[in-house]
């Protein structure tokens, strides 16, 4: 019978076609191959909307899907490679909700592209949409990959999509600049995640992500004590140490990708590129591919606390860190591109701290909000032609409140405002980690209490942008007149919001716990598929070893619950207040200036950029002056130096054949004379 | 002789031995396919004399080597001489199985390009048919060696091999370089038969027999070491001429430069191969590792010869300006990586019969590459095209597709991957670290490095630089660029094609150390 | 003893022989020495002009054939004396014939090859004529 399923890699080649329809094809078509696009996406989405159904068990019993489509090397016999290294298709409940999200995200990319590419006049735009197509396919390719290696591999070419799009206006002098430091940065993490790659099909010679013989069914095995003998560690180090290096290695992409702390940097510069761009990077696919990856290989990270702490740790840091610097900028997308690193710091929390079901959560929420988020923002800056600045708007709430409707319900939920999604979602996560660490984690406190605060400045930052945007007078000539925008910018903002409304109902834990109702949809979701990656699976591993259990503060689980909703809704709107009574005036002002030095060290992100730029200027390019000299003096030294010698011996050599054949006579026998001593002698023949 | 045995050897060409339907002397079907045909040859020419019928003789000629190598194909496939054991012919003068299968089919497949390839580059000459005929009659020589199972058979087959391939050299009478090319080779050739010859006396008289078996079963009793190791040594310096080793090679830049290049090809290519087989078997079954006794070293000879031959060759191909001379040079070179196949076997080596198994693969895969190689050098000699360089700059303007074929051949040669020459040597170099000669494995991979040199010089003087003056390629002949092709087909599906190459020459040469 | 030594010693006598007969007829023998004497025995011919000339090739073809059927000679007559032996011990008549049959017809070919090729043809060379009409006028 087919299936859903035999239809998955449909998914991923249909915008991959519309690639190259737009690349080959894209000029002599109307609308620069964007309906080739809009057709791909929108059909991927209907298929991903199948494969959900058939994974919840809709169209039959529920089921999950994995399956080996290609075996591109290794298995060949007699040869030294003992792997092989295949492509396949995993379709579990976490892939196919990713799916839905991506390709949802990635059709109303391209549908909002038409009024901000086609509408605006661009130039280039079989080129633009090549590159969201491929950009799509590789995101989803990544989504269903089901192993290490193939998921590197897409990974990559997220990376590369990223490059090409950020840099789409490759004329003006930033967005190439732009792009390039995006995919610099991320190859620095990305550097990690082919090693870490490496590593672990050095250790358990597979990279599978499922099945008993997958990596991490391996790695639990070992630690077990069942079958230890299968896994090679490294360098002596026992296993869970060993596996601890792997984890970390492969999170040194994750952190690139997803914009953590340290390799955050290069996302503000993003911004250089079109804003459904943007959308698509920030909200469902380049920065989004990091926590996936974590979460897709939650079974081995679930196996070492360590890594489980630094990534809580990093995630709750980088909440708190990016908040604070999203407080001070003035372009729109500025803003939100802090927000989007703060907020992708909050999935790496939830992960860190055993809230698997909380990350995906967020991730699914995140990404309807910040789609919408970009998208109106989008909006925004088609109707000022183009000016970002904050301060050169105000007052369009009246002039297009389609935006402003849709826009205050994304930021609504950004802030986490009961009851949008934001809250539900953020809620958990800071609930996830609250209860381990009072459990016995207390590092993990450390890390909940700066994501706390961080909802502080999220809900300041958030509600600055909106008023400064929207309310008050109009502080410019464009702000009076905007420009105006049509269906197809207001339709996807519209389908947006909704969902970023309602998306939050799905998993309402303190409802669920205050009422004892079975509403719990994500948990249940997320509880079934394939053994060994099921959200009560990860939840044993993290109790078994990174000793992760539930603490409660006054009235059990459900007063935490309610505690913890309770105190960050509060924080998040103490924070919208503040910016309420700062900004929503007729006229204005910046109070920066009231923060003193700080003011200087938020502008300047805490001087990441430059101290990135000194590290990559002075410390990198001494060390690689060092190299160049080794290379130059003393490895091409060599080099030069054999190939010299090499052609002087060769024209030596060239001087014996004299085409003399009585010297050649002389030659022959003299050899066979000398070959006759070493050999007599060595035998002993002439004894 | 006794009269039994001399009976045994009579009756042993009619008498139906219990091998399936077949009698046993239908074994050499590809030796006398070829044989035949190079009389068939001479009659055609008999009946008319002085014939230029290209299309004939070359089509005869094909045909026969062409049903010789399916004659081989068939046996090998069928599993003659390997499945119940090796057939043993003329009391035990000759033996067929599947070593020697395997090189007829190496030894067949260039004479099928090298005619059809004459086919053009002989139009205008004369004494066509004594070309074909004295390539075929070389060729069933080589076959010959190839299953030679006694010295003396070894010694006529060589001779039967090297007398055609003297004249072959020299076939272009009207032209000085071939002339003195042929009587360089033919004096270096007697010189080196006359050690071969003496080396076999030897063995003879520290053994008392000239079968490879006796022989071993002689030497195992460690009498008469210093005789019977000078006469190896000697036996050893008769192979090191036939496959152009240091220091037997010095005929080899001259003859292959000076004679046609369809000769060339067969020389370096078959006519190297064959003494490889012959000194596989040689050391293998006479001399062997396990019972020799330890004063004969022959390995550690072979691993001189590996080494010495490998690196001049490739030094010395490095500087030359002459296409068709550093493909002679590169040619000695690969004798080189070949000699590995004996130079890294010990007693009881566990990847012995691995090692010898990739030094054949090896020969196999060289067998296509380099004959196509020498093939494309002629077609540019057709073309009257010079045979410098320089004088190839910018001939894949004027001649794409040959040039992507030559690309092919010299990348392959060089041992890059995607093509059949790097597997070969790949595995040539892993099987001899396998049985723990790294160093050999070290230094081969050294002289491949430097020979990418050399190779992609041709390879951007076709395609990179501009032609220093205008071509005038004329005709396009068809026959060299069929066989041209052919070698370039072969060389590409040796990549895929590998696995069972590599897979039946380990085995077969699994069983001579069985 | 060693049986090597009555072989030694056969040598010595067959050295010996020779250079002793020489060595008595130079003693007894007068001296006179004369042209006719002292040049090269040629047949009865008077030799003239150098030996170091070119040879005609058919010099060497026709050597090349002769040895050619001088060794068919010499494998061809072992196999004449144990012909009739061998067929009386049993050995069919094809297996006994066959291989010569096959071995004789195969220097047929080359003989019949070498003829069409004008290997025997005595070729006159043109400085021959030229002297043998000379000599006539």
């Amino acid at each position: 019978m087919v299936g859903a399923f035999d239809f998955v890699p449909a998914i991923v080649l249909l915008p991959f076609f519309s690639f190259l329809v737009a690349l080959f094809l894209g000029k002599y078509m109307p609308k620069g191959g964007a309906l080739a696009g809009i057709t791909a996406t929108a059909g991927s989405l209907l298929l991903s909307i199948w494969t959900v159904l058939t994974v919840a068990g809709f169209t039959g019993t529920a089921t999950t899907y994995q399956q080996t489509l290609y075996t591109w090397a290794g298995g060949m016999e007699g040869t030294p490679l003992p792997y092989e290294l295949t492509f396949g298709l995993l379709i579990d409940p976490l892939s196919s909700m990713m799916l839905l999200i991506v390709t949802l995200v990635a059709f109303l990319v391209h549908v909002f592209s038409l009024g901000y590419m086609n509408d605006e006049g661009e130039t280039g735009l079989p080129r633009y949409y090549a590159g969201l197509g491929l950009f799509s396919a590789s995101m989803l390719g990544f989504v269903v990959a089901d192993n290490l290696l193939m998921a590197f591999m897409f990974f990559e070419l997220v990376g590369l999509c990223s490059y090409l799009l950020i840099g789409f206006w490759f004329r003006e002098e930033a967005p190439p600049s732009a792009a390039k430091k995006a995919f610099l940065v991320t190859r620095f993490g990305d550097y990690f995640f082919l090693i870490g790659v490496v590593a672990v099909f050095a250790t358990f010679g597979t990279a599978a992500f499922a099945g008993d013989g997958s990596f991490p069914a391996l790695a639990e095995a070992a630690l077990a004590g069942e079958g230890g003998g299968d896994v090679n560690t490294l360098f002596g180090l026992d296993p869970q140490a060993w596996f601890t290096v792997v984890g970390l290695l492969v999170l040194g992409g994750v952190v690139g990708k997803s914009a953590q702390f340290p390799l955050h940097t290069w996302l503000p510069d993003a911004m250089e590129g079109p804003t459904p761009v943007s959308a698509l990077i920030h909200a469902a696919t380049m920065v989004a591919a990091g926590v996936y990856l974590v979460a897709r290989m939650y079974g081995f990270y679930a196996l070492t606390p360590t890594t489980l702490a630094i990534i809580a740790f990093v995630g709750g840091f980088t909440a708190l860190f990016a908040a604070t610097m999203g407080v001070v900028k003035r372009e729109i997308k500025q803003v939100l591109a802090y927000s989007t690193i703060s907020q992708y710091g909050y999935m790496m929390l939830a992960l860190g701290s055993g809230g698997y079901i909380a990350a995906t959560f967020h991730l699914m929420t995140h990404a309807f909000f910040k789609a919408l988020l970009f998208l109106g923002a989008g909006s925004v800056i088609i109707a000022m032609h183009h000016n970002e600045n904050m301060w050169d708007m105000g007052g369009l709430k009246d002039r297009m409140p389609t935006t402003y409707y849709t826009f205050l319900a994304g930021s609504l939920a950004l802030a986490g405002i009961f009851p949008f999604s934001g809250f539900w979602s953020k809620d958990e996560v800071l609930y996830e980690a609250l209860v381990h660490g009072l459990g016995g984690s207390p590092l993990l406190l450390a890390a909940w209490a700066m994501g706390l605060l961080a909802v502080f400045f999220t809900g300041f930052y958030t509600f600055r942008m909106v008023f400064l945007t929207f309310h008050g007078k109009p502080r410019t000539d464009t702000a009076r007149n905007p420009h105006g925008v049509r269906w197809n910018v207001k339709g996807p903002l519209a389908v947006l919001a909704v969902l970023a409304v309602v998306a939050g109902f799905i998993n309402m834990v303190p409802v669920a716990k205050l009422t004892g109702l079975e509403i719990e949809f994500l948990h249940d979701w997320l509880a079934h598929g394939p053994s060994g990656l099921t959200s009560e699976h990860y939840s044993e591993l993290t109790h078994d070893y990174a000793n992760y259990s539930v603490g409660t503060l006054v009235g059990g689980e459900l007063g935490t619950a309610l505690i913890s909703g309770a105190v960050s809704l509060g924080l998040a709107l103490a924070g919208a207040g503040l910016a309420y009574s700062l900004y929503n005036v007729p006229e204005p002002v910046e109070h920066t200036d009231r923060l003193g030095s700080a003011k200087d060290v938020l502008f300047n992100n805490y001087y990441q950029d430059e101290y990135q730029v000194w590290l990559a200027n002075d410390v990198a390019r001494g060390i690689s002056r060092g190299a160049d000299k080794f290379d130059q003096g003393v490895v091409d030294g060599v080099v030069n130096g054999i190939s010299s010698v090499s052609l002087l011996s060769g024209s030596r050599v060239r001087r014996i054949q004299t085409g003399v054949v009585s010297n050649y006579a002389a030659l022959l026998t003299l050899g066979l004379v000398a070959l006759l001593v070493i050999l007599g002698l060595q035998g002993g023949w002439f004894v | 002789m006794t009269a039994p045995a001399a009976f045994a050897g009579l009756t042993a060409l009619a008498s139906p031995m219990q091998m399936g339907q077949l009698p046993d002397w239908t074994a050499l079907a590809p030796v006398l396919i070829l044989a035949v045909t190079g009389l068939v040859l001479l009659l055609i020419d008999s009946i008319d004399a002085d014939t230029t019928n290209s299309a004939l003789l070359a089509g005869v000629s094909t045909l026969g080597a062409a049903a010789a190598l399916a004659a081989t194909a068939w046996s090998l496939a069928t599993g003659v001489g390997q499945d119940g054991g090796a057939i043993t012919l003329f009391a035990d003068a000759l033996v067929v199985d599947g070593m020697s299968l395997f090189f007829t089919a190496i030894f067949t497949s260039v004479v099928v390009m090298v005619t059809i390839a004459s086919y053009d580059y002989l139009r205008d000459h004369k004494h066509q048919g004594e070309f074909y005929s004295l390539v075929l009659f070389a060729a069933s020589g080589m076959a010959l060696m190839a299953s030679a199972n006694s010295l003396a058979t070894v010694l006529v087959s060589l001779e039967l091999a090297s007398l055609p391939s003297y004249v072959l050299v020299a076939y272009l009478k009207e032209n000085r370089g071939s002339v003195e090319a042929g009587l360089k080779y033919f004096l270096i050739g007697a010189l080196s038969a006359a050690v071969f010859t003496f080396g076999i006396s030897l063995v003879y008289a520290a053994t008392g027999s000239l079968i490879f078996a006796d022989i071993a079963e002689a030497l195992s009793g460690g009498e008469f070491v210093g005789i019977a190791g000078l006469g190896v040594l000697m036996v050893a310096g008769g192979f090191a001429f036939k496959t152009a080793s240091v220091p037997f090679h010095f005929w080899a830049p001259e003859a292959y430069e000076g004679a046609p290049a369809p000769v060339s090809a067969f020389l370096s290519s078959a006519s190297k191969a064959a003494g490889f087989a012959v000194a596989f078997r040689v050391f293998v079954e006479a001399f062997p590792l396990a019972t020799i006794p330890e004063g004969i070293n022959w390995v550690l000879a072979f691993q001189i010869l590996a080494v010495v031959t490998m690196t001049l060759g490739n030094f010395a191909a490095a500087t030359q300006e002459n296409v068709k001379r550093m493909l002679a040079y590169s040619s000695i070179g690969h004798a080189g990586y070949a000699l590995i196949g004996l130079a890294a076997l010990s007693a009881g080596g566990s990847a012995n019969g691995n090692v010898l198994g990739a030094s054949m693969a090896h020969l196999f895969v060289y067998g296509f590459m380099n004959t196509g190689a020498f093939l494309f050098i002629a077609m540019v000699e057709r073309w009257g095209v010079g045979r410098t360089f320089e004088d190839y700059n910018g001939l894949a303007t004027q001649a794409p597709v040959a040039c992507v074929a030559m690309s092919v051949f010299m990348f392959s040669l060089a041992g890059l991957p995607p093509f059949g020459g790097f597997f070969s040597k790949y595995f040539l170099f892993f099987e001899a670290i396998e049985n723990g000669f790294w160093w050999l494995a070290a230094i081969g991979a050294l002289n491949s490095v430097l020979s990418l040199f050399y190779y992609s010089r041709v390879v951007r003087a076709m395609w990179f630089e501009d032609p220093s003056g205008s071509f005038e390629l004329g005709s396009q002949p068809v026959g060299l660029y069929a066989a041209v092709m052919i070698a370039a087909v072969g060389t590409v599906l040796l990549l895929p094609g590998f696995p069972p190459v590599i897979e039946t020459a380990q085995t077969v040469a699994g069983t001579l150390f069985a | 003893m060693n049986p090597w030594i009555a072989i030694g010693a056969l040598a010595v006598v067959g050295i010996g022989i020779p250079i002793g007969m020489m060595a008595v007829s130079s003693l007894l023998r007068p001296s006179v020495p004369e042209q006719g004497k002292s040049a090269t025995y040629e047949s009865g011919e008077i030799p003239t002009g150098t030996a170091r000339i070119q040879f005609n090739i058919q010099y060497y073809m026709v050597a090349l054939l002769f040895v050619v059927f001088d060794i068919e000679t010499v494998l061809i007559f072992p196999w004449t004396v144990i012909y009739r032996s061998a067929l009386e011990q049993g050995v069919s008549l094809g297996a006994v014939l066959t291989p010569m049959l096959v071995f004789v017809g195969i220097l047929v070919v080359g003989l019949l090859w070498a003829w069409r090729n004008g290997a025997v043809e005595w070729v006159k060379s043109p400085r021959a004529t030229r002297r043998k009409t000379e000599r006539q006028s």
